[in-house]
Parts: structure tokens; C-alpha cells; sequence
């Protein structure tokens, strides 16, 4: 019996080459610090995906992306479907939780100043990560096709009309024409199932091959001691303590995702007015608040266009943190620092504003 | 006989302002802007679907499988954290470095 099970394995050796895999999982060390805990942010996020991914295949069998099918399809989803609800709840708490996630290993990177040489592609690769993860967010929220989801889909997309020269071009490659309509609905439904997720495929391979190349980085505060770093095997030490945390968020995903099942309202009507009380999902709140709290007119220049170009300009000043920030330990890296602490006491205070 | 038609509709219209009054109709009142938004909220909370169990039974499932998942959660992260402390051991003791000799 032992003898067959040594053969089985040897011939799934020889062509898979699962042993040099394994050989290079236990190779790989994980430094333990009292930062370590951010290390399974990452790793949060990926059992996200995976839970996106598969409850998103067992939504897409029964979702219609037509303007008559789209809302009663989610509907059926909830009423008819077995277990339909939840899968539908799952999905959405799941895509949430990615978001949030995606935010504080970001931010968790950013404050540890983990970007740094010889790092940076890894970083820039979690930025992309960060938008294509939003614009899934933002394209599955039309798909439901209810009066709330229409609303802030046609607000969302007139966003980047204030942008100069190229802006109606692109709310217009958004929408499929001039107003949110079934092209929208179908362009959307195209980005949400395939491009966005490929996409989100390709870099998380780019991402994950790097941090294979270049190893777990250590925080500045803890590098800078000099020390020696107690370090773990990644694997099984690691990934032992990894599944511990993904049992427990697994556990807070499914009792959320049945207790607080998100609802649908009816289909929208593409000629009605916006309802009263519109608001994007919680992630573009802070965004949503600064664009309404920002006054119409500076010195004769849009206010909307100011909002979104600055908007523009950060993103591309945090795309290219880790060239900004060449001197990590110095004066300059601490002021970068303190602007990780007012970005999340800006969003924060702007998303408790937008709901009050 | 002109006394004679009149009471007619006169009883009639003294009529429907009883049968109004008394029912609590408001002839005269229209609905103020915060009515007709409360019913058209109203309206609106019909036509949403809310998921809810529909039962005593079906809440009674959702509470039991509930209380499976955490129950499943808590056993894995017991065996987990007996197998964590195993793998730590054997690690320092150089089990694994042996190993890769």
C-alpha cells in the first residue's frame, strides 16, 4: 500500500513537479515582528477573489443582462433560486470586504514604507490592483438595474465629463452613448464577468510573482532597528496561522451575508427622475462627499473639474509613491507618512459626513 | 315645484359629507408634500425585495446553520492551532532543515 502511494506520487512528481514547489514553499521565510499581523491582509484579499469568483459563476447561470431580464433575473435570483439569496448576499458582502481589504494593505504598506527599492513594481501593481478592484465595484452595482443602481451609475459615469479635452470621450466610452441605457447595462455586465477579472488575474499573478522574487518585506520602523528578525516558514507554519484567519473572516462573511442580505428595488425606469437619498456604494462615498461639499465655481473654473482633476493627480502621485518617496528614513519620508494619516482621517470623516 | 326638486340632491350631498366625516375622509385637505412622500415611500418598500425567512421554521434554519458554521470554524481553528504549535516545534527543533538534507 505504501510502496503504491510513494508510485502515485512519483508519477504525479514527474509531471506536475509538485516536489520542487513544495521544496521552494518551505524555503521561503516570513519575518515575525509586531507588524506581521498586515502580512495576512493580502492574503485576505485573495480568499475574496476566490469567493467573488466562484459565487459570481453561480450568479452569472441565472442573471439576464437585457433592460427587461436583468432586474427580474436578480429577483428570480432571490425569490425562486434555492439558496439564491445568499449566493447573492455572499457575492456582495465578498466584494466589500475585497474593497476594504484592498485599502488597508495598501495603506498598511504605505505607513510601514514597505514600497521601497527594490519594491516598487510590486507596488505599482497593487495600485492598478486598487482601481480594477473599484471598477469592479462600480460595474457590478448597475447589474441589479434597479432605480437606486441607475441613478448613481448615470451620476458616476457624468463624473469624468469635467475633465478637459478628453472627458465626454470617456463618459461616453462608459455609458456606450450619451445616457446610461441597455448598451450601458451590457458593456457593464461585459467588464464585470471578463475583462475586469482577467485583469484583476493578470496583475494578481504580477503582483504574487514579485513578492516570490523579493520576499516579505520588513517595515522601515523595524529594519532601521538592526536586529535580527525572528522568521517563520511560510510553509506550514505560515500558511497554518493563514487558514486560521480565513476560517474566522469566512465565519463573519457568512453571518453578515445571511443576516444582512442586501435587498433589490424595482426596475428602474430610464425616464424617471433620480430618487431621493442617491448614494454610491461606501467606498466612493468620501469621493461623492468632496464632489457635493466643493463650491460650483473657483475664479471662474468649474469646481467639479477641480475636484476631479485633483482626484486625477493624486492617484498618479500615489501610482508613483515609491519614486516620490526616495528617501524613506528622512525628513521628506515622514512628511509622505503623515499624509497616510490624513487621507484616512479625510475619508473617514467624509463617508461619516455623506451618511449623517 | 321648485321646492318640491330641490331636496334631492341637498339630501344627497349632506349625505356623502356624513359618510365622509365619519370615516375620518378629509374632502377639503389634500396631502401635504411629506404625506405623499411617506406613502410613496410606502409604496416603494412594497415593490423592494427584501430577503427574510418567511417561518418560524425557515428562521430557525438560518439560526441553526448559523450556528453550524461557527461551530465548524471553531473546531478547524482548535485543530489548527494544535497543528501551528506542532509545526513551531518541530521547527525549532530543525526538523524541516533536516529534512531538506
Amino acid at each position: 500500500m505504501g510502496n503504491m502511494k510513494t508510485e502515485i506520487r512519483f508519477w504525479f512528481d514527474e509531471r506536475l513537479g509538485i516536489s520542487s514547489i513544495a521544496g521552494f514553499l518551505r524555503k521561503k521565510m516570513v519575518p515575525q515582528h509586531r507588524h506581521s499581523l498586515w502580512y495576512y491582509t493580502g492574503s485576505a484579499i485573495l480568499l475574496f477573489f476566490a469567493i467573488q469568483v466562484v459565487t459570481g459563476f453561480m450568479l452569472a447561470f441565472y442573471y439576464k443582462p437585457t433592460l427587461e431580464g436583468a432586474n427580474q433575473s436578480v429577483a428570480r435570483i432571490m425569490t425562486e433560486v434555492p439558496l439564491g439569496w445568499i449566493i447573492r448576499s455572499i457575492h456582495s458582502w465578498s466584494a466589500s470586504f475585497m474593497i476594504a481589504f484592498v485599502f488597508i494593505h495598501l495603506l498598511s504598506i504605505w505607513i510601514a514604507k514597505s514600497y521601497r527599492r527594490p519594491r516598487e513594481f510590486t507596488w505599482m501593481s497593487g495600485v492598478f490592483l486598487l482601481v480594477f478592484t473599484l471598477a469592479s465595484g462600480f460595474t457590478g452595482y448597475l447589474l441589479p438595474w434597479d432605480e437606486l443602481s441607475l441613478s448613481a451609475t448615470k451620476v458616476g459615469t457624468d463624473i469624468p465629463r469635467s475633465v478637459p479635452y478628453v472627458g465626454v470621450w470617456v463618459t461616453k466610452f462608459l455609458r456606450g452613448g450619451e445616457d446610461v441605457t441597455g448598451d450601458t447595462l451590457t458593456r457593464f455586465f461585459s467588464f464585470h464577468v471578463s475583462i475586469l477579472p482577467l485583469l484583476i488575474f493578470a496583475f494578481i499573478a504580477v503582483h504574487v510573482y514579485l513578492i516570490q522574487k523579493l520576499g516579505m518585506s520588513l517595515p522601515l520602523s523595524v529594519e532601521s532597528k538592526k536586529e535580527k528578525v525572528k522568521e517563520l516558514p511560510f510553509w506550514p507554519n505560515f500558511i497554518y496561522r493563514e487558514m486560521v484567519v480565513w476560517l474566522l473572516l469566512f465565519g463573519i462573511l457568512m453571518t453578515l451575508a445571511i443576516f444582512l442580505p442586501p435587498s433589490l428595488e424595482k426596475t428602474a425606469d430610464l425616464m424617471a427622475p433620480a430618487p431621493e437619498g442617491l448614494r454610491p456604494e461606501w467606498y466612493f462615498l468620501f469621493l461623492f462627499q468632496t464632489l457635493k461639499v466643493f463650491p460650483p465655481k473657483v475664479l471662474f473654473i468649474n469646481g467639479d473639474t477641480i475636484v476631479v482633476l485633483l482626484i486625477l493627480a493624486a492617484v498618479i502621485l500615489f501610482f508613483f509613491l515609491p519614486v516620490i518617496d526616495n528617501k524613506p528614513a528622512e525628513k521628506k519620508g515622514k512628511v509622505i507618512t503623515f499624509f497616510a494619516y490624513v487621507f484616512i482621517v479625510f475619508a473617514v470623516a467624509m463617508t461619516v459626513w455623506s451618511l449623517l | 315645484m321648485i321646492r318640491g326638486k330641490k331636496p334631492a340632491p341637498a339630501f344627497l350631498l349632506l349625505l356623502v359629507f356624513f359618510l365622509a366625516f365619519f370615516s375620518g375622509y378629509d374632502l377639503a385637505q389634500q396631502d401635504t408634500p411629506e404625506e405623499q412622500s411617506q406613502t410613496a415611500q410606502a409604496e416603494k418598500e412594497k415593490e423592494k425585495i427584501v430577503p427574510s425567512p418567511k417561518n418560524i421554521k425557515e428562521s430557525t434554519d438560518i439560526y441553526v446553520f448559523v450556528g453550524w458554521i461557527w461551530l465548524a470554524v471553531c473546531v478547524l481553528v482548535f485543530f489548527l492551532r494544535l497543528k501551528i504549535k506542532e509545526v513551531d516545534r518541530l521547527y525549532r527543533l530543525g526538523y524541516f532543515s533536516q529534512k531538506k538534507k
